[in-house]
Parts: structure tokens; sequence; C-alpha cells
């Protein structure tokens, strides 16, 4: 019985140094957490949308040379997300953030497709290249369809105006050689 | 009255090359002064000058009483058949007048008015509505000179209105340069290579060479001044025409002598170009050896040389 | 001749206005203009064609469709207004013609500056053309009001700059084709950089050369207001090049008029 404590008790410590070796794995540059302002955001094809993201410095010592990066992703197979169609400013280098400060950064996108996709902001560090980057949480984006291509008429119109422009060149044409 | 037109020392150079040197005339209102030259001599430039399209470098003119320094003005009452006119094929003859009516201040009504007038003057009414490019050479020319009109000028300015044309053109022409100075009373500076024209239209004359004026007045004093008379005819008795036609065709004073009328005794002698002094000393040493021979001589006389002589001997026959 | 006894009648407009008519006259009831207007209403429809039948663009794709069939007929409208106002003297004086203007009582600025109204129409016909297509590409993106003005805009200090330009050629070359020439090889200049890759659009030099270069400025600009559904005052920076280009370029045609000469460059 005493050896079966032992044992476990052996156990559960080297669970916890694990745990906590992994936690500081992934755990960001000490103290440096990044979160967002919406959870989920609903709009429609082609209208354009914002949300903030905060990060936090809780760390001893200022934290520099940080990066910030927007990423959008599709959460099915289609459509193609290409991030640089959805925002034209995708990345934003930080000033150094002090011990117990946080900074505030606003990300203004377009709805360039319909569909269902997944925001979020990585935080990168210049310094410290090879440690885990905090991740706001993912926004939930929802885009609905709405139609912005009516092709109905335009043959019409593709053919009415030279046909129009033509036939008065060429009368213009005939009534000067009469 | 002012003059018409009046030149004062104009010059103009094309960078180095020396265009005009001290042109100085005038014309007199109404006048049809014939400008003649070879080819370069600067009558183009001089009419460009007096019609303001190009400054002179040096001098002073004036045009129907308008000094140079007013440009506007004088284009406002001079009328210009340019040497290289060009013509907009696509337009018709009268849209064209109707046009240039228009430039010169006429409302629309009154161009049309003045543009069918105009064609009916030149003789092309019935062409009027035709596309320009359809119109001849002489048909272009006469549409130009509607053109000239368009402003009732009181100067015109005709460079080498004949160019091109065949010889009928070319009468028609200046019938109607004629007709332009007797019944409109405009002044005409023409230009023209045709002498024997200058000779029945212009009242007077200005040659041109090699930029400079080498020859001004009538018709008749620039022939007295410029060239020797170079014709004679002798009448002699009938039976003294051999031994005459042989004792002056050895004279150095005489090139060719023939009988024009042996019956009548009328011999044509073609003069030696004097050394020094008029024609009339060139007969009087031809009438010398005629007496010198006992020749009786019963009538002579100078038969005055032609416009186109006197300008090669002005212009070196150039 | 009873038209001309007395005074003549007065009621004649000023000599530009008389020019201006002509020119008007001659591109458009001669045919000449509508000809050209012919051809460029093939192309945008063309292109409209393919942009609104393409169901599997995306938003994005279509709003760079409008902008394709915008600039498409912004850079051709201010192509005729360039070629038309370099023709204007070199044109007339190759013809034959110009020494029969130069005779009228009507000044040299005059002349040049009712050829270069003409010239401009050309531009104003291409804008009237493309509103049809660019309204029905534009009006379920809900960008109509944004690239009619914007075309019209930058396309009317383009075509101002250019055409401008063009005269300026014509004042001075020595014959109509060399005029032609180089205004065409000049528009061709000023269009390249907008075909840079993305890459090479990086740099000081690359971004002064875009700014400065105000064909490639007013594209970036109409690209911006379309596309990127950029604010007016967000993007202002890349009007100011095509703005000081039209000012600059067209007051100098209007007083470099006056040294109109018969013969080109400058001679006589």
């Amino acid at each position: 019985m005493r050896r079966l404590c032992i044992w476990a008790t052996a156990l559960l410590a080297a669970g916890a140094m694990l745990s906590a070796s992994a936690a500081a794995a992934t755990d960001p540059a000490p103290g440096l957490s990044a979160t967002v302002d919406r959870a989920q955001i609903s709009t429609q094809l082609g209208r354009s949308f914002e949300f903030r993201s905060t990060i936090t410095n809780s760390g001893p010592n200022a934290a520099s040379g940080l990066v910030a990066h927007l990423s959008v992703l599709s959460v099915r197979e289609e459509p193609y997300v290409d991030p640089e169609d959805w925002s034209p400013q995708r990345v934003v280098f930080l000033d150094p953030i002090a011990a117990g400060g946080s900074r505030t950064l606003r990300w203004r996108m377009t709805a360039v497709d319909a569909g269902a996709f997944g925001v979020y902001v990585t935080v990168l560090s210049k310094d410290r290249s090879a440690a885990p980057a905090p991740n706001t949480p993912t926004i939930a984006l929802r885009v609905s369809q709405r139609r912005t291509l009516n092709s109905g008429g335009i043959l019409p119109l593709a053919i009415a105006v030279p046909a129009l422009l033509g036939a008065l060149a060429i009368m213009l044409r005939l009534r000067r050689r009469g | 009255m002012s003059a018409a037109v009046e030149a004062r020392g104009i010059a103009k150079r094309y960078g180095t090359q020396v265009a005009l040197e001290d042109l100085t005339f005038t014309v007199a209102a109404g006048e049809i002064v014939g400008v003649l030259g070879p080819n370069g001599a600067g009558k183009t430039t001089a009419i460009r000058i007096l019609t303001t399209i190009l400054r002179p470098d040096r001098g002073s003119f004036s045009v129907a009483g308008i000094p140079s320094t007013e440009p506007a003005r004088i284009r406002a009452r001079v009328g210009v058949l340019p040497e290289s006119a060009g013509y907009p094929e696509r337009q018709r003859g009268e849209e064209y007048l109707r046009f240039h009516a228009r430039l010169f201040g006429h409302s629309s009504a009154s161009a049309r008015a003045v543009a069918r007038a105009l064609l009916e003057e030149v003789g092309l009414a019935e062409r009027g509505r035709s596309l320009i490019e359809t119109y001849s050479r002489g048909m272009r020319q006469r549409l130009g000179i509607a053109r000239a009109l368009v402003n009732d000028p009181a100067v015109v300015f005709l460079d080498e209105p004949t160019l091109g044309l065949d010889p009928a053109g070319q009468r028609e022409i200046l019938a109607r340069v004629r007709a332009l100075a007797r019944e409109r009373g405009a002044s005409v500076l023409l230009s023209t290579h045709l002498l024997d024209e200058v000779e029945e239209n212009c009242s007077r004359v200005l040659i041109l060479n090699r930029a400079h004026v080498v020859a001004e007045g009538t018709v008749a004093e620039i022939v007295r001044r410029a060239a020797a008379a170079r014709r004679g005819r002798i009448r002699v008795p009938p039976e003294d025409v051999e031994r005459s036609l042989q004792t002056l065709s050895g004279s150095g004073a005489v090139q060719e002598v023939v009988a024009a009328d042996g019956a009548a005794g009328w011999l044509t002698v073609q003069l030696a170009a004097p050394a020094s002094g008029s024609a009339d000393a060139s007969l009087n040493a031809v009438v010398g050896v005629l007496v010198d021979a006992g020749v009786p001589l019963l009538a002579c006389e100078l038969e005055g040389a032609r416009l186109s002589d006197a300008f090669l001997a002005v212009t070196g026959g150039a | 001749m009873s038209v001309h006894a007395g005074a003549r009648e007065r009621g004649g407009q000023p000599g530009w206005v008389v020019v201006l008519e002509q020119e008007l006259r001659e591109l458009w009831v001669a045919g000449r203009g509508l000809v050209l207007c012919f051809a460029l209403s093939i192309l945008l429809s063309a292109l409209a064609y393919l942009a609104a039948t393409n169901q599997a663009l995306n938003f994005l794709e279509q709003r760079e469709s409008v902008n394709l069939v915008v600039q498409v007929g912004m850079i051709v409208g201010a192509l005729l207004a360039l070629l038309a106002a370099a023709d204007a003297i070199s044109g007339e004086r190759e013809r034959g013609t110009l020494e029969s203007l130069l005779v009228a009582p009507v000044s040299r600025r005059q002349l040049a500056g009712a050829k270069l109204l003409a010239a401009l129409s050309l531009w104003l016909a291409a804008y009237v053309i493309l509103v049809p297509y660019a309204w029905f590409l534009a009006r379920d993106l809900g960008i109509v009001g944004t690239a009619l003005v914007a075309s019209f805009v930058v396309g009317t200090l383009l075509a101002c700059f250019l055409a401008s330009f063009g005269l300026l050629v014509s004042l001075f070359a020595s014959s109509n084709r060399v005029s032609l020439s180089v205004s065409l090889f000049a528009l061709l200049a000023l269009f390249a950089p907008t075909q840079l890759p993305g890459g090479a659009r990086q740099g000081w030099f690359a971004d002064l050369l875009l700014h400065v270069n105000p064909v490639t400025s007013g594209e970036r600009f109409v690209n911006r207001v379309i596309i990127s559904g950029s604010g007016w005052g967000q993007e202002f920076g890349w009007l100011v090049s095509p703005l000081v280009a039209a000012a600059l370029f067209g007051a100098g045609a209007v007083v470099l008029a006056s040294r109109l000469r018969l013969g080109g460059g400058g001679a006589g």
C-alpha cells in the first residue's frame, strides 16, 4: 500500500512537472496574451466590418519586437481564401509594450466571399522567434450571400451601344456623300 | 490717301540664310503690282511678312493704312491666296467659305450669303455643295480666291495663283484678278512667274533677286532701265535691200538682219548688245553704218524689249 | 457686291467659338469621331460581357472588373484626346491649311485653345459611352456613383494633361508623323509602369515614380477607390499628380500657342 502511494506520488509529481513544462512550452512570451472584442460577426457579401484585438503584457519586463498578424481562413473547403483580398493591412509592427501595459489594434476587413470563416490575430515576437506565439480566440465570421452580379441584360447592352454608334456613323457618312 | 501697302527696310533671315534685305516699296490704292523673282528670291517671304504670318527681323510696313504693330487689324483687311494653299478635302466648297466668312465676323446667315455670292463670282456656284476633294486644281484656285475675298479686303495678296494650271485656267484666273481691282477697288499684289501676264495685267512690277529688290516701276520703266532693246525695223528703198543686208551683216552693231518685207524695203534688225549706252545708241550705230554706205534711210523704229528680257537682265539669267 | 455693301452685319461669334464649332463638326458630323467611339464601344462590350457572365468571380474580382472597364474607358478616351490634339496643328500644317487660318483675325492662342477643346470632346464622348457599362457592372456592388465620379474626375484630368501635351508637340513638330509618334510614345512610357508587378513597385524610387507619373497616379487612385473601397480623402495624394499635370500642361499649351509658326520646329 505504502509502495503504491509512493509510486502514485512520484507519478503525480512527474505529471505535474510535465504539465508545467508543456504549459511553459505553449505559454507565450511570458505574460503576453491577446484577446478580441467579438466572438462572432455576421455580415453580408461586400460589406466592411471591424473588430479590435488587445495585446496585454502581464510579464515583469517590457515586450518589444512584437508583430501582430491578421489571418482569415475558411472553415470549409470552399471558397479559397486569399487574405490579401480581405484586408489591405494584415501586419502591424508594435511599439514596445511596457510591463503591465496593453495595446489595442483596430482591424478593418471587407467580406469578399460568402461562407463561414474564422478570423484571428497572431502576435509574433522577433526577439523570441522560437517561442510559441499567442493567438486571439478565433472570431466566427459568417458572410451571407448577396447578389452582386446580375448578368441579365448585358447582351442587349453589349450589342445595342455599338450598333447605335455604328448606325449613326454610317448614316452621317452617307448623308455627307449624298 | 495713304498707300495700300508701304514697306520700309524689311529684312528677314532664316538662321544664316538671308531671305529679304531692305525691302522697300509702295503700292497705291487700286493698283495691281506684279512681284517677280526667281525661286528663292524672297517673294513668298515678303508676302508672308506683309500678311503678318511672319515677323520681320527689321523694318516696318503698313497695309491698308494700318501699321505693322497692329497685325490683327491688318489681317482683317487683307485677303491672301498662299502659294501652297491646301484645302480640307472633306468639306464642301460652300461650307469652307462659310467657315472663313464667320472667322471674319460674319453671322451664320450673313456668312451663307457671302459664300454663295463668292461662289457665283468665281464660277463655282454649281459646285458649292460638292466636296472639295472632287474639285480640279483650277477650281481649288478659284475657291482660294473666293476665300481671299470673304472679308472684302482692301489689299489682296495672290502668291502664284496660276501655279499648275493650264493656259486656259491661267487666263481665267488672271481675268478674275483684273476684275478684282476693277470692280472692288482692291489693290492686288500678284506673285507669279508668268511674265507675259504681268505685262498685260500689272500697272507696276517689283522684281526680287536673292533677297533684294533689283527693279521697281512700270513695265516700260523697268524694260528701259534694265534691258537694251534688241530689235529695230529699218526701211530702205527696195532696190537697196540687198546692199543693205550685205552692209549690215558685216557690221558689229548688228547680230542679225533679215528682210521683213523685201518689196517694201523693210528690214528687221537684231541689234547687238551695246557696250555702253542705251538701245537708241545701238540703232544709231546701225543708221550710221547705212549712211556711211550711202544707203538712203526712209524710216526706222525701235521695237521695245520684253519684260522677260528685263527680268533675265536684272536677275542675271538666274 | 451687295453682301459687302456698307458695314458687315455684326453678330458673328468670337473666333475661337467659330473654330471650335468647325472642329467639332469635322470630328463628329464628318464621322471620324463616331468611328472611334464605335471601336471603343466594341471593346467595352466585350469586356463587360465577359465580366458580367462569369459567375465564378468573387466579390472582389467583380469590383476589379468594374475597375478594368472603367480604366479602359478612361485610358482610351484620354488616348483619343491625345491623338486628336497631336494632329491639331501639325495636321493643318501638313495639309497646307494652316496658312489660311493664320491670316484670319483669330489669335494663335484662340486657335490652339479651340482645337484643344475639340480634342477633349473625344474624352467626353468616351465617358458617355462608358457610363452604361460601368452602371451595369457596378449597380449590384453598390459602387456606381463611386466608379462614375472617380472615372470622370481622373479621366478628365488625364485627358486635359495628355491633350495639352499632344497640342504642345503638335505646335512644334516638323511633321504630323513626328507629332503622332512622339505623343504615342509618351503615352506608352507613362502607361508602362502600371504594368509593373507588385514587387517592383516597392521602394522609395518606385513610389516616387508612381506618384509623379499622372497616369499611374490616376490609375492607382481609381483602383483604390473602386476595388479597396478607400475614401477620397484617404487617397487624395494620388490625385495631386494628375491635377498638377493637367494645370501645368494646359497652361503651357495656351501660353506657348502664341509661338505657333507656319513651319514646324519654331521655324519662320
